[in-house]
């Protein structure tokens, strides 16, 4: 059995009357910061507004026809930094929820079953989409927006990349997530599944089947950095959630586990594992407290969950089974003994077989175009800056509309 | 603290100014019984029908409005006058008397014919009532010889009036409605009928919402729903109009004003009370939060008193009337200009939205630092910048007389 404290959303979300009073905490601001702080164009200004105004419906139109994944960057986004950074009414106390807002209006959308998304008139055109994380599935959604034809390569079972194999259930239930690939498939994206392009599929017949092929592939490979190489009862973050969320009812949780790492993903294992029954969490980060890369949201839960976290040290070796790290700074030494080891120390790509040319990390090229005319890439492996789930977002819809010039034909789009 | 809101009117003593008035918070000896203990200086017992006519209620018979989260912005009431037993009624009024000597009891009532407007008089007279007060207001009677149909009608107000000041030797209060353009001619034919004060306002007519699936206003009952009383907060500003209109005109001569409509707050029974009201009466604050608003309307109200020296209730009442002057007499010869206090500014610019779409476009701003300014020759002084601020960083500045204008400071 798998506990509901895994499954269950953590967070709980506003209700009506409480999305309103928050809504009415907004100013109102002419030329709202708020709506100049969302990577993938997002304007909370004009949906807090139409909820203010009680046209909810209005208010949900405008969170999705802009983001086909409005329900999970609601979740997911750090608002702290990106939306919520620019808002004036911190100066009186504090900043309006708007992820809770968005939360809401996303979720009443679902309850109601508002369809605001259409696809296009029939342009003759196809575009396969290689990897079905955030940015392949926004690309798909604004392609078909377009009128284009869609065809999504994925190799996993299921559609959803880092949504569906990353991120904890706890922080997105599986059925909201489901939703918004419903949605999206249902604009008449065509879906296939364990076809690893490189692999099972040939990425030189795509080209020429499609006219034109973007790859959206993610990071999927976790890190494993020295000292920890090549031993023992290590594994890299990206592996153990993924392994959970597969099969969560035969995930055998280890008794002590020691997390490298600072980030949001580091947060996600101390969550996980918590609630899949680990007993002792100690989780040691190279940066120092102030410094920290996760999430406001994703720190404090963490917080509550870890029994210690550490900041500021460096592994410098490892027996399979202790690791010891130093200081960065001061004399100090720290020798910590684990049954498993997880390292959250940062995430790369897999591209073996693919038309992909890569420098440090990243794919070689400029918006989102490579040498081959017909081959366009977004999220992760694009250069731009920002790993988060909103920029994959951003990143497929800049893809989209840069394909959509490319290839012509588009009557419908804006 | 001492309490400074002890006040005679036609010879009854209020302990304070605070009463309930004739509504569901007053509609039997318990309610009243802990009212009285929670602090009310007085209570108008829920209004007592003739014998006969039964009061026979629907359910649910309450709507409320709200704003951006604010429940009760106004309440809207279907319920009538007194449902229990005509005897059952003057039991509890003689019992509150009993209990209660030292608070002051007000028996509402409303015939339906001479008759019986008589002998009502004259039964809470003898049950221990320390004033009678005509209720000619309620708007959702379900007969039209009662209520505010009659409450609109001089003539009918002054009948009944006279048929009661001749059954009784009591104090008489006449209620007045609100659903007129003016109270002064009605109120003037109650006090010509024999009445002693007026109370203002009863509630206001209304619909307050429509359910818009089912196209029936709320409440709604068996699929129908009917024009009612409306009141709290949002109707106070047209209480304290008719409140004053009653209390400057001096044909009413100086008869006792009851304020009504809409006091939460010590704040809106000092605003009552300055502009004429010498006792008061609520209902809406109390359904939404009981009796105990009446410890902070006593204490606040005290403090109030005692910050401005103020020895008496009786010295407050009506002191704010003398400036409330017709608008041909107002000061129009300068323009009182906004300023804006950076330090407080959020930079927000509601007041460059509200100037521009609702005023006279006289506040830009900076694109990059957002900062807005008011340009002098452009702006009025209407202030609605300094209404609209969330942060309350806009305040009156400097006095720019118009060209050609006497140029004398005024009291801003």
């Amino acid at each position: 059995m798998v506990p509901m404290r895994y499954l269950e959303e953590m967070a709980r979300g506003l209700d009506a009357r409480a999305a309103l009073r928050e809504a009415s905490r907004c100013l109102l601001c002419l030329d709202a910061p708020c709506s100049k702080g969302c990577p993938a164009g997002t304007d909370p200004g004009k949906f807090i507004r139409s909820l203010r105004f009680l046209n909810e419906e209005g208010a949900a139109y405008v969170i999705r026809i802009n983001n086909a994944l409005g329900a999970l960057c609601a979740r997911l986004c750090p608002t702290e930094s990106l939306c919520q950074k620019g808002c004036l009414r911190a100066g009186l106390d504090k900043p309006v929820d708007i992820g809770g807002i968005q939360r809401y209006l996303t979720d009443l959308e679902a309850e109601n079953g508002w369809e605001f998304l259409s696809p296009g008139e029939d342009t003759g055109k196809k575009v396969a989409i290689v990897g079905s994380g955030p940015a392949g599935l926004e690309a798909a959604a604004v392609l078909r927006s377009y009128g284009h034809g869609v065809v999504i390569y994925e190799k996993e079972e299921q559609a959803g990349g880092v949504l569906r194999y990353g991120i904890p259930a706890y922080r997105l239930p599986e059925e909201v997530l489901e939703r918004e690939i419903k949605r999206i498939l249902d604009l008449g994206v065509e879906l296939r599944t364990k076809a690893e392009v490189g692999r099972d599929v040939d990425s030189d017949a795509l080209k020429k089947e499609y006219d034109a092929v973007l790859y959206c592939i993610g990071y999927t490979k976790g890190k494993v950095v020295e000292p920890f190489k090549g031993k023992e009862n290590v594994v890299s973050a990206l592996d153990l959630l993924r392994k959970i969320k597969k099969d969560p009812a035969s995930f055998k949780a280890p008794e002590n586990v020691l997390i490298v790492g600072g980030g949001d993903v580091a947060m996600d294992v101390i969550g996980s594992l918590k609630r899949l029954g680990s007993r002792r969490l100690v989780c040691v980060a190279y940066e120092e407290l102030g410094e920290f890369r996760a999430s406001q949201k994703e720190f404090g839960d963490a917080l509550k969950e870890a029994d210690s976290i550490i900041a500021g040290y460096v592994p410098e070796s490892y027996d399979g089974k202790e690791t010891v790290f130093r200081h960065r700074f001061l004399e100090s030494r720290l020798s910590i003994k684990a049954d498993l080891t997880v390292l959250a120390v940062g995430q790369t790509y897999e591209a073996e077989g693919l038309p992909l040319v890569f420098e440090k990390g990243t794919v070689k090229g400029t918006f989102h175009t490579s040498g081959d005319p017909k081959v366009f890439f977004a999220g992760d492996i694009a250069p731009e800056k920002g790993k988060l789930v909103v920029h994959a977002v951003k990143s497929g819809k800049e893809a989209a509309m840069i394909i959509d010039r490319r290839i012509g034909g588009h009557k419908n789009g804006k | 603290m001492e309490n400074r809101l002890a006040i005679e009117i036609l010879g009854v003593a209020f302990p304070n100014p605070f009463c309930l008035s004739s509504s569901p918070v007053s509609n039997d000896y318990e309610m009243c019984a802990k009212a009285y203990k929670a602090g009310f200086g007085g209570i108008v017992f829920k209004t007592i029908g003739p014998k006969d006519y039964l009061i026979d209620e629907v359910s649910p018979r309450f709507d409320a409005t709200s704003k951006e989260g604010t429940p009760f912005l106004g309440f809207k009431n279907m319920e009538q006058i007194a449902e229990h037993p005509y005897e059952e009624n003057l039991d509890a009024l003689r019992r509150l008397k009993k209990d209660f000597p030292d608070k002051v009891l007000i028996a509402s009532i409303m015939g339906n014919d001479d008759e019986s407007w008589a002998y009502i008089a004259r039964d809470v007279e003898e049950a221990g009532a320390d004033m009678v007060e005509l209720n000619f207001s309620c708007p959702q009677m379900t007969s039209h010889a009662m209520g505010s149909d009659v409450g609109t009608s001089p003539e009918l107000c002054r009948h009944y009036c006279e048929i009661v000041r001749a059954n009784t030797k009591l104090p008489i209060i006449a209620k007045m409605t609100p659903n007129l353009a003016e109270m002064n001619t009605v109120a003037r034919a109650c006090l010509e009928g024999g009445a002693d004060a007026i109370s203002a306002i009863n509630t206001v007519k209304s619909i307050t919402h429509v359910d818009l699936d089912k196209l029936v206003p709320l409440p709604i009952i068996d699929g129908k729903s009917s024009v009612s009383g409306y009141s709290g907060a949002a109707v106070r500003p047209i209480g304290l109009r008719f409140v004053s209109d009653l209390a400057r005109d001096e044909r009413l001569k100086g008869a006792p004003i009851g304020g009504i409509g809409g006091i939460e707050t010590w704040r809106d029974a000092a605003e009552y009370i300055l502009l004429g009201a010498s006792f008061l009466q609520l209902t809406t604050a109390v359904m939404e939060y009981g009796y105990r608003v009446v410890e902070d309307l006593i204490d606040g109200l005290n403090r109030y008193m005692v910050r401005h020296g103020c020895e008496h209730l009786e010295e407050m009442v009506g002191l704010a009337n003398k400036n409330v002057i017709p608008a041909e007499e107002l000061n129009r010869d300068y323009r009182y200009l906004p300023e804006i206090d950076e330090e407080k500014c959020l930079k927000c610019l509601r007041c460059v939205v509200s100037c521009y779409d609702g005023a006279h476009q006289a506040i830009s701003y900076d694109e990059k630092t957002r900062k807005p300014t008011i340009d002098e020759n452009k702006c009025v002084g209407c202030h609605l910048c300094e209404l609209v601020c969330p942060a309350g960083a806009i305040r009156g500045g400097k006095v720019v007389y118009k060209a050609g204008r006497k140029v004398a400071k005024p009291l801003l």
